[in-house]
Parts: C-alpha cells; sequence; structure tokens
C-alpha cells in the first residue's frame, strides 16, 4: 500500500507542479514601474562661506516633470543651519543665449522635522543642445548673503505616471500640469495628485540677470480639472473607468483627484480645466462612445500614461 | 502524460504481483451495499439511442436537464433550468471547480463516460448534501469495482466514429479485483473536427481533442473497512468554441481523493465513508486562431480545491439518516493579457478572477422515516459557513468602491418530503428552502465577456444570499404494461442574482457593447413540470415519451433567460433476437417566452429524428455489440433556445460504434 501511494504521490507531485502556463506575478509587474525612485539622494553639494548646500532629489536625478527638491545646509561644525533664508530660481537657456524658467518655490522655507528646505521645480524640457539648465540659490544666513549658480542635466521622465504637460489657456495664459502621485499606480482607485501652476507676465522692467521678477509662476489658485481617463489602444476603443473623481485644489496648494484603472496599460488622463469661476480655459470633451478598432480620441488637454 | 501512462501500465501489472499472497476471507464490503436513503433515479451511463454517449449526451437524456450549449464540447448542464451557479455539480461528492470565467468548462467537462458509473441527480434542497444549493445536485459517480472473492479481471473497449464531424473515439477500461485488492484503470482519446449544420455548412471553430484517464486502487484493511485511492487526469486541447470569440488551446486537470470506509455489522451506525480530495485545473484560452479579432488576447485561468466529506449512514428501526460534513477550500484566478497592435508596446492586464478564495464548511443531513409499509417521510436540512476572499480586492473596488475583502456567509437548509403508494398509484409532495451563495464570477468577477448577450461583466462583493423557496409535486401510476409519471416544481427565489446594465464604465472586450453589474432582483419564480410515460406494446416493441416545461420569471414580470421552452420526445424500441432497432423523435416549440433583455431572440421550433440499430453476439468469450444509427436523419438546420449566437446544431450525423466486453 505505501507503495502506491508513494508512485502515486510522486506521479501526482510531477503533474501538480509543473503549471503549464506561469501566472502573472502582478506585484512585481506593478513595483516594475517605479525602479528605485523612492529614495532621495544627494543630485550635488556646493560648498561656499563656510557652508554646505546638499541639493537631494529622487535617485538623485532632475527629471522632466514634478521634482521636490531637499536643501540641507551645514555650517563648519556640521550643524544644521535653521535659519537660512533660500531663494531658488532654475534658469533654461537655449541655444541663443535666451533665459527662461518653469515653475518652481521661489521661496524655499525649513521644514523643522526634516531638517531640511524644501522646494520644487516643475522642468519642462529635457536638457539638450538646445536646452541648458542652471539653478540659481540666494541664500542668506545671519545678514550674511551669497548666490550660488550650479549646472543641472534634466533627464526624460522615466515614469510616465509623473509626466507633465504645458499649454497656453484661452485667456493667452501659460498652464503648467505635472503629475505627483499616484507614482506606481495599480488597478484600482488611485489617488492622482497634480500641481497645476502658471506663468506671469512680468509687470516691472528687466533688472539685473537672473531677475526673478521675469520669472515668476505661481499655483493655480481654485481651479478645478475635470477628468475623463481612457485607454486610447485601438484595441480598446478608448475603454473608459467608473467612478472618478475631478481635481480640486487641497489645503497644501496641490490638485487633488481620484482616477480608476482598470487595467494596467496605456492610458491617457483626458482634462477639461475650468477657472474658479467654472469658465473652461482648456480641454475639450472626448465622445463617449465604445470604439474599437480606431486609436482614442484625446482632449485636446490631456495626459499620456503608461503602467 | 507519457510519465502518467507509463505509471498507470506499471501500476496495474505491479498489483497483481503483490496481490497474490493475500489469504481469502469473507467479503463483508462486498455483500453490504451502501444504505440509500433517498428514492431518487440513478442513471447509468448509456441512453437508450446510443450506447457511445458522451457524458454531455447522457446528461442530456434526461429531463431535469437541459444545456447551455458554446459548441461541441463541454456543454453546461442546466439543473431545473438553473445554471452551475445554482447547483452543486459534484464527482463523488468532491467539489472542482471550472478554471474558465468564459464557463467552457463545466465539471461534466472532466470525466468520461468510461470511468463513471452512475449520475446522481436530486432536485431542490434535497440534493443540499454535499453543500448549498438552489436547483439541486448531480452529482458523478465513478466506477469502483467491488472486492471479489476470486480473481477477476474485466474489461472493456469501445471504439467508434462519428462521421459528421470526423470524431474518431477509443475508450478502454480495465480492471482487476481480488478478495483485498482492487485496481482499475480507464483511458480515452477523443478527436474531432469542425462539424456541420444542417444546410451542410462546416461549423468553424468547432473541432476538439481529449484524453481522460483514470485510476483507482482500493485495499481492504480489514474485513470492513477498506482504503481506495483515485486519480483523474484529463487534458483537452485545440477546443473550438464556435459562440465566443477565442477557443481553448489547452486545459488540464488532475482530481485525486482517497478515500476510507468502515461499515459497522452491530450499532447504530451502519457505515461511516471519509475521503480527502485535492483537484487542480488549469485553463487556457486564447484567440490565436481567429485572426479576424482585433487584439490578440489570451486569458489563463486556474483553479485549485482540496476538501474532505465524511458520511456516516444510521440506521434504527424504521428511521435512516445520512448525516455528512463538507469542506472545501478553492482558489480561482483568471487573467486577461491583451497585446496592443504594436507588440513592442507593454501588454495590458486584468484580472477576471483576483484571487479569490472560497471556504465552505457545512453539516448536512437527509433522515427518512417509515410511516407504514407504504408511506415515508424524508426530511433534512444542512448549516453551512462560507467564506469568501479577494486578494487583488482593488479590481473589486472599481466598481464597489469599499466592498469588503473579506465576507462570510450562512448558509441554512431544509427539505421535508412526503410520499404514498396506494395501489398502482405513488403520490408525493416535498417543501425546500435554503440560501446559496454567490459565486466567485457574481461576486469577484472582473469584466468578464459574455457573448450571449455580449455585455462585460463585473461582479459585487456585497450581494445576498440567494433564498430559495421551494415547492414539489408528483404522481405516478405503474402497471405491467403502462407507467406514467408527472412532476412539477416551482421556485420563489428571493435575492435572485443576474446581471444588470450599469450606467457605469464602458466595456473593455472589443465584442462588447457595455458592462453589466451582478444585482439581486427582488425575486425570480420558476416553475418546471415533466411527464414520461412508457408503455409496453409488445414484449419485444417498447414506447416511451416524455414533455416537459418550464416558465421562469423576475419580479417585473419579464422572462428569466435560458429557459427551456415546451419540449417532447417519443421513442420505440425494438427487439429481434440479437438484434434491437431503435428511434426517437425529439424538439422544442418555439420559444416565445424569450427574454431580450438578456440578449435572447425568438428562437423556432425544431425536431429532430434520430435512429439507430445494434447487434449483440460473441467472439468467443467477448460480449460485443455492434451499433449504426443517425442522428438528426432529415438534416434539419436548427438551433436550440440556449445555443449561444444562435450557432446551428449539428446536420445528419452518422455513427458507428462497436464495444467488447470481457
Ligand atoms: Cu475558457
Amino acid at each position: 500500500m505505501k507503495i502506491f501511494n508513494l508512485l502515486l504521490g510522486v506521479v501526482l507531485a510531477t503533474v501538480v507542479t509543473s503549471c503549464t502556463l506561469e501566472k502573472t506575478d502582478y506585484e512585481a509587474e506593478l513595483s516594475e514601474v517605479a525602479t528605485d525612485e523612492y529614495v532621495f539622494e544627494q543630485a550635488f553639494l556646493l560648498t561656499s562661506n563656510g557652508y554646505q548646500i546638499s541639493v537631494e532629489v529622487l535617485n538623485g536625478t532632475f527629471y522632466k516633470g514634478y521634482n521636490e527638491i531637499h536643501l540641507f545646509i551645514t555650517d563648519e561644525n556640521n550643524e544644521t543651519v535653521q535659519n537660512a533664508t533660500v531663494t531658488f530660481l532654475p534658469i533654461r537657456l537655449d541655444a541663443n543665449e535666451d533665459a527662461y524658467s518653469c515653475p518652481h518655490a521661489y521661496e524655499v522655507g525649513y521644514q523643522a522635522d526634516n531638517q531640511y528646505y524644501l522646494g520644487y521645480a516643475v522642468f519642462d524640457e529635457v536638457s539638450n543642445t538646445n536646452a541648458t539648465w542652471e539653478f540659481y540659490l540666494t541664500v542668506t544666513i545671519a545678514n550674511e548673503t551669497f548666490t550660488l549658480q550650479h549646472g543641472v542635466t534634466v533627464a526624460s521622465q522615466p515614469n510616465l505616471n509623473l509626466n507633465m504637460t504645458s499649454f497656453t489657456g484661452n485667456n493667452g495664459v501659460q498652464y503648467y500640469i505635472a503629475l505627483i502621485a499616484p507614482v506606481s499606480p495599480g488597478v484600482s482607485e488611485n489617488e492622482l495628485i497634480a500641481g497645476i501652476y502658471q506663468y506671469n507676465e512680468p509687470q516691472v522692467p528687466i533688472g539685473n540677470f537672473p531677475d526673478p521678477t521675469q520669472f515668476s509662476f505661481s499655483e493655480v489658485q481654485g481651479a478645478t480639472l475635470l477628468l475623463d481617463p481612457r485607454m486610447p489602444e485601438p484595441s480598446m476603443g478608448n475603454h473608459s473607468s467608473p467612478n472618478n473623481e475631478d481635481l480640486t485644489q487641497g489645503s497644501d496648494g496641490l490638485y487633488y483627484g481620484v482616477v480608476n484603472y482598470t487595467m494596467t496599460g496605456n492610458w491617457t488622463l483626458n482634462f477639461i480645466f475650468q477657472n474658479e469661476g467654472g469658465a473652461v480655459i482648456k480641454g475639450t470633451e472626448v465622445p463617449t462612445d465604445f470604439t474599437p478598432g480606431i486609436t482614442g480620441e484625446k482632449s485636446e488637454l490631456h495626459i499620456d500614461i503608461l503602467f | 502524460m507519457k510519465k502518467l501512462v507509463i505509471t498507470i501500465l506499471f501500476l496495474l501489472c505491479v498489483i497483481p504481483v503483490i496481490a497474490q499472497d493475500t489469504t481469502k476471507e469473507k467479503d463483508s464490503i462486498e455483500i453490504l451495499e451502501e444504505v440509500q436513503i433517498s428514492k431518487h433515479v440513478k442513471k447509468k451511463i448509456e441512453t437508450d439511442l446510443k450506447m457511445a454517449v458522451s457524458v454531455d449526451e447522457f446528461l442530456a437524456s434526461s429531463t431535469a436537464i437541459s444545456f447551455i450549449k458554446r459548441g461541441a464540447y463541454a456543454w453546461e448542464p442546466l439543473l431545473n433550468n438553473m445554471g452551475a451557479e445554482r447547483a452543486t455539480i459534484t464527482i463523488d461528492g468532491m467539489h472542482v471547480f471550472g478554471a474558465c470565467t468564459d464557463k467552457m468548462d463545466p465539471i461534466t467537462a472532466y470525466v468520461e463516460s468510461n470511468n463513471l458509473a452512475a449520475v446522481d441527480v436530486k432536485s431542490g434542497q434535497e440534493g443540499g448534501l454535499n453543500g448549498a444549493t438552489v436547483a439541486g445536485s448531480i452529482d458523478l459517480k465513478r466506477k469502483a469495482s467491488t472486492f471479489s472473492m476470486q480473481e477477476q479481471w474485466k474489461g472493456a473497449y469501445q471504439t467508434g466514429f462519428e462521421f459528421n464531424n470526423q470524431q474518431l473515439f477509443n475508450l478502454g477500461n480495465v480492471s482487476y479485483a481480488n478478495s483485498k485488492w482492487v485496481a482499475e484503470g480507464s483511458i480515452s482519446y477523443r478527436k474531432a473536427d469542425d462539424y456541420s449544420d444542417g444546410n451542410n455548412t462546416e461549423v468553424a471553430h468547432s473541432q476538439y481533442t481529449k484524453i481522460n484517464s483514470s485510476l483507482g486502487f482500493a485495499y481492504k484493511t480489514s474485513p470492513l473497512a477498506s482504503v481506495r485511492v483515485d486519480a483523474i487526469f484529463d487534458e483537452a486541447k485545440n477546443v473550438g468554441y464556435p459562440a465566443l470569440p477565442m477557443d481553448l488551446w489547452l486545459s488540464r486537470a488532475l482530481i485525486t481523493s482517497a478515500t476510507y470506509k468502515q461499515l459497522f455489522e452491530k450499532g447504530l451506525v451502519k457505515v461511516w465513508d471519509t475521503k480527502v480530495y485535492f483537484n487542480t485545473i488549469e485553463h487556457y484560452m486564447d484567440d490565436t486562431t481567429r485572426p479576424e479579432n482585433l487584439v490578440h488576447m489570451d486569458m489563463p485561468g486556474w483553479s485549485t480545491t482540496y476538501g474532505l466529506l465524511s458520511k456516516i449512514n444510521i440506521r434504527k428501526n424504521n428511521v435512516a439518516s445520512e448525516i455528512q460534513l463538507n469542506a472545501y477550500n478553492n482558489l480561482s484566478i483568471a487573467e486577461m493579457r491583451m497585446y496592443p497592435q504594436d507588440r513592442s508596446e507593454r501588454t495590458m492586464f486584468a484580472y477576471s478572477w483576483p484571487w479569490v478564495t472560497t471556504r465552505y464548511a457545512g453539516l448536512s443531513m437527509n433522515n427518512s422515516l417509515d410511516i407504514a409499509e407504504y408511506s415515508e417521510l424524508t426530511f433534512g436540512g444542512s448549516l453551512g459557513i462560507n467564506y469568501n476572499r479577494s486578494k487583488y480586492i482593488d479590481f473589486n473596488w472599481i466598481f464597489n468602491p469599499g466592498a469588503p475583502q473579506e465576507k462570510t456567509r450562512l448558509l441554512p437548509s431544509l427539505h421535508a418530503g412526503y410520499n404514498v403508494t396506494v395501489k398502482q398509484f405513488n403520490f408525493a409532495v416535498g417543501a425546500g428552502y435554503g440560501h446559496r451563495a454567490p459565486s466567485v464570477s457574481e461576486g469577484y468577477g472582473y469584466y468578464i465577456y459574455n457573448s450571449f448577450d455580449r455585455y462585460d461583466y463585473v461582479g459585487n462583493p456585497n450581494l445576498k444570499n440567494e433564498i430559495s423557496y421551494e415547492g414539489n409535486a408528483a404522481a405516478s401510476f405503474s402497471s405491467k404494461k403502462l407507467t406514467v409519471q408527472a412532476k412539477v416544481n416551482y421556485f420563489y427565489i428571493q435575492n435572485y442574482i443576474i446581471g444588470r446594465i450599469l450606467s457605469l464604465g464602458s466595456p473593455m472586450n472589443y465584442q462588447s457593447v457595455g458592462v453589466k453589474g451582478y444585482t439581486s432582483l427582488d425575486y425570480a419564480t420558476l416553475f418546471n413540470f415533466s411527464m414520461n410515460a412508457s408503455y409496453a406494446i409488445t414484449e419485444n416493441l417498447h414506447w416511451k415519451g416524455t414533455l416537459a416545461y418550464a416558465r421562469g420569471l423576475d419580479n417585473d414580470g419579464g422572462n428569466l433567460p435560458f429557459i427551456r421552452p415546451l419540449s417532447y420526445q417519443t421513442s420505440l424500441h425494438y427487439k429481434y433476437k440479437a438484434f434491437g432497432f431503435q428511434t426517437a423523435f425529439s424538439g422544442d416549440l418555439e420559444q416565445q417566452h424569450y427574454s431580450p433583455l438578456y440578449g435572447e431572440d425568438l428562437t423556432p421550433a425544431y425536431s429532430i429524428l434520430n435512429f439507430s440499430a445494434d447487434y449483440s453476439f460473441r467472439i468467443k468469450d467477448f460480449k460485443t455489440v455492434l451499433q449504426v444509427g443517425a442522428e438528426n436523419v432529415l438534416n434539419q438546420y436548427y438551433s436550440t433556445y440556449a445555443d449561444w449566437g444562435n450557432i446551428p446544431r449539428m446536420g445528419r450525423n452518422i455513427f458507428t460504434s462497436l464495444q467488447i466486453k470481457f
């Protein structure tokens, strides 16, 4: 009897364990999207007037799109400087040496909990022969002010979930929308966070370069971003998902909504951008027709993502 | 596969050698047959017309069972006009769950007629012994040879050819028994091409290939106890589903069990029967054979179940009881993988079953009380706990935000019946009450494409238990020459689960027209009526007839889908010496009560004429039967109410078969 059980067991074991087609490792597939971008690393270190300024971003690299920036300022004794006043200005020079900027936090405030100065920049172009990026920092510590300049490289965004777009609204204003979260979305309900910024036309004549009044950006206040996610792949017929929520501004100035992704793959976030009064500044409605075989129609204001 | 076959052969050779030296003793197990409680009919695997039937064809010959057909292979049985989610379909009481979200693989697809002994069909709550049900239970009884005082070899070989779809089949089974050991095995192979309909047009994607083998060993551990291990291996390849947008590339099932059976000569308990089981199914659908499809898509599915059942039979004076404990755990996984037209792009992925676990444990009981010599009261019930968990509940949250990841349900059931015989008449009445939990698809399915109504279906974890209230009655008359039986039943089903169009979301499968979510209707009702009669015109000429009617309504008075219209069958059987002749005429009337809401259209009436003749003779010691016949002799073009996509059924089919037994 034992022999048979044993034999049968062997047979069963070989048949059972040999699954013909491997199951998808869903969790691994999701985490594959956001490689190791979770860690803040030093991008560069500046030394001036006896102070050290360490600039950290995710992965130690600046990417096109939204970048949260941490500045660690320490003195000679390696003690954290807590009461500095820091301003930050990213400048892009094109081949003709014309200067531009991008949405950024000009005043970089100290975060006592984390012991760093917190800022951000939304780079709208990748570094290339026609785009050279430089950081200009002004630091004031105990009435002593010094200016620092450092060239940086902006890499293309490897994670399309952090994609961005810029456009001119029908009011003539230049706007920027940058995705901040989800970094690694799931086939689920995802909290969608975006920053919405505008360029403020200079009101005063040009001063000495770099003149921050010429490169003024601000967060758009009180707007609404109507959301309609679709799968534009022809085979998906411009498939959409249920229970999405439009983006509205949170207390931190960023915009919060909900996006449901029904499967992994290419998605388009179609937007209609409305100002505080509800007037449409940019964006068109996407027909709800299911259109298999045709590349899905998109709003004139949209961001493509992939996960 | 090769390994398995070799092992079977090896084991079949080895057993007799090892078993030879066992002493012969009085065989109690052979004598004591299992105590049967209910008086339902167990049908043998053979129809009147055709001796070499497939499991599907066999089930189709029962009036309580009808079929949803998506092709030539693996029909989905409907019991009392209800599908698999409302019935419990088991193999020797073991739960096996299909791995196909499109229901391509009802459990009946994983057995073969040469490893089955009988099919035990019970209607309604009376069928609750193996688990919670609404419609009833279908238990496929495997062949199990008994121990034998003398060494005994038995076997059968069957081969045949069906001309319409070039189906060739070879079925073989062999068993060895002595007083200590039983060893048996079966193997079968069927291969069919596309079939042709009544207009002699080939129905594309209707081919299939199926291999099935089974193994069983029993050992008598004491005069009153035995141990048995069983395994079934089934593999289907290249199975076309003309009514679906994709085909089955490969499906494999391994169904195993170990049983311990103890008989008692004295005392209350007569039999104790315990079984542990394990089965696993892999099912891979793809559409590589459908170049016309826009998207290339794979839909693999896996279902693994293990369980326990333990049953005791008690008899004292005029009371007999069956008490059974059932417990099982199932994990169902199904994936959708879609490939964009630009293959270098990332594939699109979603779970259609997001790793759904179902756990059930329940205790059920059937009792019968002989009140007098001619009357009997049966009653029983069960109480079960059903637990579900969706591992990737995120998928379910898209349509059901905040739904619980785990859900536990209590499933009670009660039934009672009274049966009285007055002279040549027999009357029976019964009633039942029972709950069932939503199926994996109903609770946790995600964009499961239904090509019948062309909607994508999503489940709802918050669905309430379906509650069935049922009444049934039967009357029969039998004399030497004539028997007539009429049966009715009526189900009032509260929280009836069905798909309703959602205003949310949009389809995912490109053939789809919208999204339906499983929801509960307040109630639905189902009425079934059937009548059988048989008459012996002469000693050698017999007539049989059946008539069945059903009606299903939702709470708005609308028709439920998949309800069979009035159907009939009449057959004659004539025996002359070693020859037998059968002819049968059957059909459905027009399906007037169809449900457009669920994608049905009016199916016209049809009738089919079948004919067969057989000749029995002996080659040496071998009992041999040769049969030839034809189905759909008039080559009618037809499809039935339950044919998906109105795919036409097979046209004229001439079949031949040869059976040799020893
Ligand atoms: Cu399938």
